[in-house]
C-alpha cells in the first residue's frame, strides 16, 4: 500500500486537494522525464575554448544539458583543467570534476597558436552560435581571433569571456595576466570574509574562511550560461550577436548582492559570525548528539515553536522579539546562541527531527494561526545524501557505465515539462570527436592530430 | 572600430557604462507575473526585470512579502529595508489576497495575459490556491509556468518545509565548509541557497523562453534549490570512485595545490591557488624558490596534489605570505601571473573603483528613495546590458496602475477591492510604508488615473 503523503501546511489539508496532489505528483514525475521530450537548444553550436578555467566548463555543461552541440576544443596536450581534481584523484589522467561536467561534449584538439588551425577554428566559429573563452583579456584579440576580429566573421556570434576583472576598465588592462581560480574568485567577491568564527576566537579559526566547494565558478559558469542564453534571445529575433563579459571576481557580491549595500549603508564591513547570523536568529546548524540538525526561527512563533520543543520556554521573555534577536551586540546573541546549543546537545537527531514534525503537523492541524511552522533538518554527507530516495525519484543522480572511466554518478538538476536538461553521455579523451567535428565542419586536416 | 586600437579602448566603448540606458532591453515586451516571497522567487524575478521584462510583483494585502521587514540587524533605511531594494528593483508591485475568490479571479486575469508566471511558495500550496500550473495553464497554454521550492513538486520530500539553511543542509554543503579539527561547520551567508539557484532558475526561463519563440510552446519548470546546490559538488561523483566522503578541508582547495587563505605581514588576508604547471612554475619564480621545480614531488599538478605534498607546499607558502605585505603579494601576482588577491569585505567591495567602473556596483539615483548603492548584473551584455530603473516601492504602489493600466478596472471597482480588502496597503510599519520624507499624495503613479 502506498504510503500517505506527510503535510506540514495549513493550505494542504483538505481532502480534495490532496487528492488532487497526489495525482498532480504522479502525473509530474511522468512528464518530467526527458525521454523522448525535444531540446531548448537542439539547433545551437556552441564552441568552448574556456582553458584551466572551470568556470568556462560549467557554462559549457550547462547549454550542453539543455541540447546545444557544444565542442570543446583544446590545445593537443589538453586543457590543464583536466587535472584539478582532489588530491590529484583521477582516472587515466582525467580528473573528478573534468569527468563529472563532461556531459554531452564533443572534444576536439585545436594550437590556436598555429596558422593554419586559427583557420580552422575560424570555420567554426563562421557557423557558431555561442564561443566560450577564459583566456586572459586580450589574448585572443591578440591572435586576430578576439571579439572585433570574430564579429566580422560572424555578425551573429555571441561571445562570452570570463576572466577575473573582465575585459574593460582599467584595471583590467592592468592585472590581465592574473589567472582565476575558485578560491580566490570566492574571497575577491566578499565569500569568505563572512565564514569562521567569532573575532575572539583562537586563530586561524577566526580568519576568512572559504565555502567547501566551488561557489564562485559555479555561480560564474551559471551567470555566463544565462548570459548567452540572454543574447541567445536578442540574436533570435534581431540576427544580431554581442558581447557578454563576466567576472569572476564579481561572483560572489553580485550574486547575492548584499555586500555593497552593506558597505554603503552601515559604513562598515560585517564581523564573521561563526554559526550566528546576521538576519534571523537562530539560523545555523547546531551540533546534537550524533550529528548537525538545523534550527531556523524566520517569524516569532517560528521562534516560539522552537523554545518550546526544546524545553527552554523560560527563554521566551527575554528573546521574543526578532529585533531581540537580531542585534549586532555580539555578545547579547552569543548568550541566546550559547543556550540553544546546550539545548540541542541533549538529544539526537532522530529525536528533535520526530519532535518538531509533531509539532509542526499538529500547528498545522490547528485552527490558531500563531502555532508557527519550525523546521528543521540534519546536516546530510554527500554519502548520505547520495542514499535519500527522494533525489532517486527525481533522478538527480545519473548513473555512467563507461567502459574507459568506470561506474560513478553525475548530478543534474532542473526539471521542464517540454525541454528537460539530460545528461546523454559522458567523455573526457582528448581529441576523441576530432574526426567527426572536422567532417561534420569541413575542416582542414594536416596531420593526424 | 579602429584599426590598430588598443584592445581595451575597444571594449571601454563596447561597455561604456554611461551609455548602458540608451541601449535595447532584450527582454521587452515579456510581462512576468511573481507571486512569490522572500529571495529565491523574487530574486529570479528580479534578474528578468533587470534585462528589460515587465514584472508584476504580487503580494499579500497589509502584510507584504516577509523579507520587507527582515533586514540585518534589524536596522533599516529610509524606512525600508536596504537589503530589499537588490530583490526587488525595477519591478510593479500590486497587493491580492488570493484567498479571497475575487484576489484568485484577478491573479488568473493577470497570469492570462503574462509570459512568465513564478511562484515559491511550499510545494501544492499554488495548485490548492487555484493558481498552479494545472489551473493557469487552461487558460494561457502559452505560459512558462515557474515552481521554485526546496525539494521540488514531485517526490517523497515535497511537503517538507525548505529554506536557504535546509537546501544547504540537505545537499551536502554544509558538511563540506568549516574545520573538522574543531568541529565547526558552517553556512554559505547571505542566502546564497537562495540567491544562486534563482540565477539557475532565470537560465531555464530563457531556454523556455527561446523554445517558445521557435515553437509557440509554454511549459512548466520545476526548479528544487537543493538540487541546484547537488547538481554543483563534484563530491558525489568523487564518493562513488574512491568510496570516500571528501569531508571539509578548511581552507585548502583540495584540487590545486598550494592553496589558501594565509595573513600576510601588514596582518591582512589573501587567498592564493596555484592550479596548473605553468602557474606554479611562475609561483616558484615570485617566490625565489626554483629549487622547488627540480623536486619529483613537486613535479606535476597530481604530484603536488598528493595530501603530504599538498601540506608542505601550504607550510611554504604560509612561511613565505607571512613575510611579506599584501600589496607585495599582489604586485607579484600581477607580475608573474599566479592567482591571488586580498579577502574583500563588504566596506571594500562598496568603495571599490574597478566594480563602480565596471557597472557590477552602482550608485543608483531613486526618485523616492535618493542614493542607494547596490549590485549591477551579474553578467554584462554589450548591446543589451542590464539595469536599475528604480529602487523597491511601498506595498501596493502601483495597484492602480497595474489594475486600471492592464485590466481596465475603474476608480470604482478599485475601492469596492479595497473595502472588501481584495487589494491593500501598507499600514505604518518600516518596510511596507514609503519614506517619511516621501508625499505619496502627489504621486502621479500611485494616484494613476484617480480623479
Amino acid at each position: 500500500m502506498k504510503e500517505k503523503e506527510q503535510v506540514y501546511s495549513r493550505h494542504l489539508k483538505k481532502k480534495k486537494t490532496l487528492e488532487h496532489l497526489s495525482k498532480w505528483g504522479e502525473v509530474l514525475a511522468k512528464i518530467m522525464s526527458p525521454e523522448g521530450k525535444p531540446e531548448a537548444l537542439d539547433d545551437v553550436i556552441v564552441l568552448d575554448v574556456s582553458y584551466a578555467n572551470f568556470a568556462g566548463i560549467i557554462a559549457a555543461s550547462l547549454l550542453a544539458e539543455l541540447g546545444a552541440e557544444t565542442i570543446k576544443i583544446e590545445p593537443p596536450e589538453g586543457d590543464p583543467a583536466r587535472m584539478m581534481t582532489p588530491y590529484g584523484v583521477n582516472v587515466d589522467g582525467v580528473g573528478i570534476p573534468f569527468l563529472m561536467e563532461g556531459r554531452n561534449k564533443r572534444y576536439i584538439t585545436l594550437n590556436l597558436e598555429d596558422e593554419e588551425d586559427r583557420e580552422n577554428f575560424k570555420k567554426l566559429v563562421a557557423k557558431a552560435d555561442i564561443l566560450i573563452e577564459t583566456f586572459s583579456p586580450g589574448y585572443m584579440d591578440s591572435l586576430g581571433i578576439g571579439y572585433r576580429q570574430l564579429s566580422k566573421i560572424n555578425p551573429g556570434l555571441i561571445y562570452v569571456a570570463i576572466t577575473p576583472y573582465g575585459h574593460y576598465t582599467s584595471k583590467a588592462k592592468e592585472y590581465s595576466k592574473i589567472p582565476d581560480t575558485d578560491l580566490v574568485a570566492q574571497a575577491a567577491s566578499g565569500l569568505p570574509a563572512l565564514i569562521g568564527e567569532l573575532p575572539d576566537s583562537p586563530e586561524p579559526y577566526n580568519w576568512p574562511t572559504r565555502a567547501g566547494f566551488w561557489a564562485a565558478w559555479y555561480i560564474v559558469g551559471v551567470a555566463a550560461a544565462m548570459g548567452a542564453l540572454l543574447a541567445l534571445y536578442y540574436k533570435k529575433s534581431t540576427g544580431e550577436g554581442q558581447m557578454v563579459d563576466v567576472a569572476s571576481f564579481d561572483a560572489f557580491s553580485s550574486c547575492v548582492g548584499f555586500p555593497a549595500t552593506v558597505g554603503f549603508v552601515w559604513g562598515r564591513p560585517r564581523p564573521r559570525y561563526g554559526i550566528l547570523d546576521y538576519g534571523l536568529c537562530p539560523y545555523g546548524f547546531f551540533k546534537c548528539k550524533d550529528g548537525y540538525v538545523a534550527i531556523a526561527a524566520f517569524r516569532d512563533q517560528d521562534f516560539r515553536a522552537i523554545l518550546k520543543i526544546l524545553g527552554r520556554w523560560d527563554l521566551e521573555e527575554d528573546w521574543r522579539y526578532l529585533l531581540d534577536r537580531i542585534t549586532d551586540d555580539v555578545d547579547k546573541v552569543k548568550q541566546l546562541n550559547k543556550e540553544i546549543e546546550e539545548a540541542v546537545a541533549k538529544y539526537t537527531c532522530d529525536e528533535l527531527l520526530k519532535k518538531f514534525s509533531d509539532y509542526a503537523r499538529k500547528s498545522a492541524r490547528s485552527r490558531w494561526r500563531g502555532g508557527g511552522l519550525p523546521v528543521t533538518t540534519k546536516m546530510l554527507s554527500p554519502e548520505e545524501v547520495l542514499k535519500e530516495k527522494h533525489w532517486h525519484v527525481r533522478k538527480v543522480f545519473v548513473e555512467v557505465n563507461d567502459p574507459k572511466y568506470g561506474s560513478f554518478v553525475v548530478p543534474i538538476c532542473g526539471k521542464m515539462s517540454e525541454t528537460p536538461p539530460r545528461v546523454k553521455w559522458i567523455s573526457a579523451t582528448i581529441g576523441k570527436d576530432n574526426e567527426y567535428v572536422y567532417k561534420k565542419y569541413c575542416l582542414n586536416r594536416r596531420n593526424e592530430r | 572600430m579602429q584599426e590598430g586600437e588598443d584592445y581595451f579602448s575597444f571594449t571601454n566603448r563596447l561597455f561604456d557604462q554611461s551609455k548602458v540606458q540608451e541601449k535595447p532591453e532584450v527582454l521587452k515586451g515579456i510581462r512576468v507575473l511573481e507571486v512569490s516571497h522572500m529571495i529565491y522567487g523574487p530574486n529570479t524575478a528580479k534578474i528578468l526585470a533587470q534585462f528589460g521584462a515587465e514584472v508584476i510583483k504580487v503580494e499579500l494585502p497589509f502584510y507584504g512579502d516577509y523579507w520587507r521587514t527582515a533586514t540585518y540587524w534589524g536596522k533599516y533605511w529610509k524606512h525600508s529595508n536596504p537589503l530589499w531594494h537588490f530583490i526587488n528593483h525595477s519591478k510593479y508591485f500590486v497587493t491580492i489576497d488570493v484567498k479571497k475568490p475575487k484576489g484568485r479571479e484577478l491573479i488568473l486575469k493577470l497570469a492570462k495575459i503574462s509570459d512568465v508566471m513564478i511562484e515559491n511558495f511550499a510545494a501544492g500550496t499554488a495548485e490548492a490556491w487555484g493558481i498552479g500550473y494545472t489551473q493557469v495553464s487552461k487558460i494561457n497554454p502559452r505560459i512558462i509556468y515557474v515552481s521554485l521550492s526546496t525539494f521540488g513538486q514531485f517526490g517523497p520530500l515535497r511537503f517538507q518545509p525548505g529554506w536557504d539553511l535546509l537546501a544547504q543542509g540537505a545537499s551536502g554543503v554544509i558538511s563540506i565548509t568549516g574545520y573538522p579539527e574543531i568541529g565547526k561547520r558552517y553556512k554559505i551567508p547571505d542566502y546564497l541557497g537562495d540567491f544562486y539557484p534563482s540565477h539557475f532558475a532565470a537560465m531555464l526561463i530563457l531556454a523556455a523562453l527561446i523554445y517558445r519563440q521557435k515553437t509557440g510552446k509554454g511549459q512548466y519548470i520545476d526548479l528544487a534549490q537543493a538540487e541546484v546546490l547537488i547538481r554543483s559538488l563534484y563530491h558525489f561523483t568523487y564518493k562513488t570512485i574512491t568510496g570516500k566522503d571528501l569531508g571539509c578541508t578548511g581552507n585548502f582547495d583540495p584540487t590545486m595545490a598550494p592553496s589558501g587563505i594565509f595573513k600576510t605581514r601588514d596582518g591582512k588576508f589573501i587567498a592564493l591557488a596555484i592550479a596548473t604547471d605553468q602557474q606554479f612554475k611562475m609561483f616558484c619564480k615570485a617566490m625565489k624558490r626554483t629549487d622547488l621545480l627540480k623536486e619529483d614531488r613537486f613535479k606535476n599538478v597530481f604530484n603536488r596534489l598528493k595530501p603530504e605534498n599538498a601540506r608542505e607546499l601550504i607550510e611554504i607558502t604560509r612561511e613565505w605570505v607571512s613575510s611579506k605585505d599584501a600589496a607585495e603579494i599582489i604586485n607579484l601576482a600581477k607580475e608573474y601571473g599566479f592567482s591571488a588577491s586580498e579577502v574583500a569585505d563588504d566596506v571594500q567591495i562598496c568603495n571599490d573603483e574597478w566594480r563602480r567602473q565596471r557597472g557590477s556596483v552602482v550608485c543608483f539615483k531613486d526618485e523616492m528613495y535618493g542614493e542607494l548603492v547596490l549590485a549591477g548584473p551579474i553578467v554584462m551584455l554589450s548591446k543589451t546590458p542590464g539595469r536599475i530603473k528604480w529602487l523597491s516601492r511601498p506595498l501596493g504602489y502601483h495597484n492602480r496602475y497595474i489594475f486600471k493600466r492592464l485590466l481596465g478596472l475603474s476608480e470604482e471597482e478599485l475601492k469596492q477591492l479595497e473595502k472588501e480588502g481584495v487589494i491593500g496597503y501598507w499600514d505604518d510599519r518600516v518596510g511596507l510604508k514609503p519614506p517619511s520624507y516621501y508625499d505619496i499624495e502627489k504621486d502621479s503613479i500611485f494616484n494613476y488615473n484617480k480623479e
